[in-house]
């Protein structure tokens, strides 16, 4: 199971179309940073596409300037839910 | 809030992007992070791969590497990461990870043309040590009666500019203290010898003067020979960031053919293969012509001196273009003036310029405007472009001429600058002895009073270290095939892949029944399939580590996670090995009779077991101050902190108050595993950002208009006239297209861990012939279309890309070399600058037709 972040940049005026552009794409999430043309994403695997092949794609998408990546997971066991007493 | 692990680890990535990028996300994102932790253990880490040096965090799960992150205190990358840094644990659990010793087998024992079985590690460095000590006892009867300075050796060991600090190190101990061997050579060979020979000849001291603050300083980035975009991103983020935000900032890019860094190009320049030289001189001459140049620094600061010619391309003596050449191997510089060189310089005129390299005037008049501008702080940078060229050495020199004529340098935003592709090209085989000429810190075997130190530093008798220049990396190659020297170790690289002209050159030496080759690497590459004997080895984070960056930056990192199996990492295994050898089977009994003390013990006593190497206890863990606990697995074998004790004494060379060459300082051991590294000088705990100059660095005294080229006797910097000479071979009627060679971002080098992570093999899974249209048309290539191309060499075939990334003009093609199943260096001619000895993987002759 991959979950990834990046921070796609876009020119300010554009945000809001590049962000309905990239949530059509499974498994893209945008968090936030649209008034400062850096949009910030998470990308995670879905049963049809892995988060790699996404991240190639957002490079692609119409308006965006540059994608640069930040975070990654890559362990299994990540449907556990957190024991709400402490940490796992 | 039940939340789950997927949303928790989401909300923490999303966290952590906002950061890098300086935006505020809405609370219930930021609610979600701050619930709890991962259930990681976070801890930093310089990336594996290239120069630049960024540091990640690694988060480790049960033993594992399950998740990475940019480092947000990072100076270098501030949170960001490239594509290749990002799926950087992944390296780690290749599916054919190598686990156990492989020993070439048949009938139950070592045959040179058996197969590959599993043995132990105890099978594996006899069967080693016995080859070696046959060669070592051949070396003892060669030399009788020699002095030092005529001392060959049989042995061999090609390093790495990967390897850690201390375990180049511990590496060059093991070869120049206690084997008497100078044939010990890192990949960097391949990669930075051009560029060491170039700061030594114009500096007298290595590696860069500037930092890559200069990033943010500069007016002008000018790119000579660099696919920043690509190799190293993360700078080309940094660059691009200051050339949209600073108001008049250009960027002009030089290569043989269009790349990605062209899409940012305010002037682009795409000229013929090896005219920048001319391009270099002709700046040179328009700054002299317009009476530009800085008067007052050159009449201050600068000698002139003028660079032997016609001196060759680095192939064997018989060769006719060696036979041909008027003074072979010849690096003497002679004395020169200001006039003479402006005289010099004056027939690279505009127009002559031009023709030659196929540039456009007001390209090339725009560029050297630029240079010529008092107002405009230039930032020069290169990579293989420039060091992969058999005139290496001078094109780096000839850049250093520009600048120095116009005093820029030293300064912010004023800074020629060399890249590096390893993440310790400097730290470790420029910084501690790699190289087959050289001791740590920039000293060299030829040197009396170099050995002399060198020898007090290692409790050595005097008349140890052998004086005579060792085999480089290309040169080892010639003296296997030639059965001159019989065993070859090579280690954290792979040289099968990367060496050039592997078809006449590489493998006939290693599979030579007169040499036994060990190759230690993590994976069955392309060179552990032509090997005798594999070591598996742990690598990155599976070891405690230290790297150097290119910026003069030391950096450590803590054993994060066990390795597989029965790997270990090459500082174990050099240690080990040495074991394996008492002193009588290494030096000679009139050496040992000079040290009594020694007879008897094992070379590993007298190289690790000295007093200073195992001063440290070690505590069976290396604790973090957030109170963590890391394994350490050489300490805990060896029974003392060997990572501590190696740089301990490394730092006897480099900080001690009776050192030969001041100017390498660094800090103590403990001051590196609290900090996002240091940049060298470190004096006083305080690091230098740019050397030479009074204000920033602690070695020149006064203000910041003091100017001091310490580095050499009389403080000066040297300008010295190279010429334009022709390539080693170039296109004819037959071979009638260049081929260069290089790299792509998805993979690292020889592709031999990024081709192992799936993402990265998916994006890029083969390479490619990059070609310019017309010349596809001519040959009726289409488009994805299989070709062979070949050359006097070898051939291979491959796919046809017109519309790539890389959009090479007419008359030349690109072909990466990362892919194992297709070798580019089986047509590529192993000529080298005769100075540095550095391959020209550049430039040759090839032929592509349809498959």
């Amino acid at each position: 199971m991959n979950i990834c972040s990046c921070v796609v940049h876009t020119r300010p005026e554009r945000s809001s179309e590049v962000r309905a552009r990239l949530m059509e794409i499974p498994g893209v999430e945008i968090h936030g940073g649209e008034s400062a043309g850096k949009l910030v994403v998470t990308v995670e695997d879905t049963a049809e596409t892995q988060a790699a092949d996404t991240l190639g794609a957002i490079g692609g998408v119409e308006g965006v300037i540059n994608t640069v990546l930040i975070y990654h997971y890559g362990g299994e066991d990540i449907e556990q839910s957190i024991p709400e007493e402490g940490h796992p | 809030m039940k939340v789950t692990r997927r949303e928790f680890i989401k909300s923490q990535a999303a966290v952590a992007a906002a950061a890098a990028a300086g935006v505020t996300l809405p609370v219930s994102t930021t609610a979600i992070a701050a619930e709890g932790d991962e259930g990681l253990r976070w801890d930093k880490a310089p990336c594996r791969f290239c120069g630049t040096g960024c540091s990640v965090l690694v988060g480790v799960k049960d033993d594992k590497v399950v998740a990475s992150q940019g480092d947000p205190d990072a100076p270098v990358n501030r949170g960001l990461n490239c594509i290749k840094g990002y799926f950087l644990p992944k390296i780690m659990y290749g599916k054919d990870r190598l686990t156990q010793p492989l020993l070439r087998k048949a009938d139950g024992k070592f045959d040179k043309n058996g197969k590959f079985e599993p043995v132990t590690w105890d099978e594996a460095f006899d069967v080693m040590a016995e080859k070696w000590k046959v060669a070592l006892a051949k070396d003892m009867e060669d030399n009788k009666g020699k002095p030092v300075d005529q001392m060959t050796s049989r042995v061999g060991m090609f390093g790495s500019g990967q390897w850690t600090v201390w375990e180049g190190y511990a590496a060059s101990k093991l070869m120049k203290a206690g084997l008497r061997s100078n044939n010990l050579d890192p990949n960097a060979r391949h990669c930075m010898a051009s560029a060491v020979g170039g700061f030594m000849r114009a500096f007298g001291i290595d590696e860069p003067m500037g930092c890559y603050d200069d990033l943010e300083h500069a007016d002008a980035f000018v790119l000579w020979g660099a696919n920043m975009a690509e190799m190293h991103p993360i700078l080309w983020s940094r660059l691009t960031d200051t050339r949209l935000t600073k108001e008049g900032c250009e960027v002009h890019v030089l290569s043989t053919y269009e790349h990605r860094c062209f899409e940012l190009a305010d002037n682009p320049i795409v000229f013929q293969p090896q005219t920048d030289l001319a391009i270099l001189n002709y700046i040179a001459n328009y700054i002299i012509q317009n009476k530009a140049y800085n008067e007052e620094f050159v009449k201050d600061h600068v000698n002139f001196q003028t660079a032997t010619t016609d001196i060759g391309y680095g192939l064997r003596p018989e060769h006719p273009l060696e036979q041909k050449a008027k003074n072979s191997g010849v690096g003497k510089k002679l004395p020169s003036s200001f006039e003479e060189f402006a005289k010099q310089v004056e027939p690279y005129t505009l127009e002559y310029t031009s023709k030659l390299s196929g540039v456009p005037k007001k390209n090339l008049e725009r560029l050297a405007k630029t240079y010529a501008d008092p107002n405009k702080k230039v930032s020069s940078y290169w990579t293989m472009g420039f060091n992969q060229h058999t005139r290496g050495v001078w094109v780096n020199g000839n850049l250093y001429n520009v600048h120095l004529l116009m005093g820029k340098i030293s300064e912010p935003g004023n800074s020629p600058f060399s890249l590096t592709g390893q993440p310790s090209a400097c730290g470790t085989a420029r910084e501690v002895g790699t190289f087959c000429h050289r001791l740590p810190a920039d000293l060299v075997v030829k040197k009396p009073e170099h050995r002399a130190f060198s020898e007090k530093v290692w409790k050595l008798p005097e008349g140890t270290l052998n004086g005579k220049v060792g085999y480089h990396a290309v040169l080892m190659h010639r003296m296997m095939k030639d059965g001159k020297m019989n065993t070859y170790w090579q280690m954290c690289n792979n040289n099968m892949q990367a060496a050039a002209n592997i078809n006449e050159e590489a493998y006939p030496g290693w599979r030579n029944p007169d040499c036994f080759v060990t190759v230690s690497d993590p994976y069955p590459t392309v060179s552990a399939q032509a090997a005798d004997l594999i070591l598996p080895t742990a690598m990155w984070t599976e070891k405690e580590g230290a790297y150097g960056n290119a910026e003069r930056r030391t950096q450590f990192w803590r054993e994060q996670v066990p390795a597989p199996g029965e790997s270990k990492s090459d500082l174990w295994q050099i240690m080990e090995f040495a074991k394996r050898f008492k002193m009588e089977e290494v030096w000679s009994e009139d050496l040992l009779a000079k040290a009594p003390e020694y007879q008897g013990k094992t070379l590993y006593e007298v190289l690790y077991e000295n007093g200073q190497v195992n001063k440290f206890p070690f505590e069976g863990q290396v604790t973090d101050e957030a109170g963590n606990a890391y394994r350490n697995h050489e300490s805990a074998d060896f029974g003392f902190y060997a990572q501590k004790g190696l740089f301990e004494e490394y730092r006897l060379f480099n900080s001690a108050p009776d050192i030969i060459k001041k100017g390498h300082e660094m800090a103590e051991f403990d001051a590196y595993h609290k900090t996002r590294g240091l940049r060298w000088p470190v004096i006083d705990g305080k690091e230098t950002l740019w050397r030479f100059r009074g204000g920033y660095d602690p070695h020149v005294e006064g203000d910041q208009k003091v100017v001091q080229f310490y580095g050499n006797k009389d403080g000066r910097a040297n300008i010295i006239f190279a010429p334009y000479e022709p390539a080693a071979e170039s296109p004819d009627k037959e071979f009638d297209l260049w081929l260069c060679t290089g790299r792509v971002l998805e993979h690292w080098h020889s592709g031999s861990m990024t081709r192992r992570v799936p993402e990265l093999y998916r994006a890029v899974p083969d390479a490619v012939i990059y070609m310019n249209k017309k010349d596809a048309k001519k040959r009726k290539l289409r488009d994805g279309q299989v070709a062979k191309i070949a050359t006097r060499r070898g051939e291979i075939t491959a796919q046809v890309e017109t519309r790539g990334r890389n959009r090479p003009p007419e008359g030349l093609v690109f072909v990466p070399w990362f892919d194992a199943s297709r070798l580019v260096n089986k047509l590529t001619l192993d000529a080298t600058d005769p100075l540095s000895k550095e391959t020209d993987y550049k430039k040759c002759a090839c032929k592509v037709a349809k498959a």
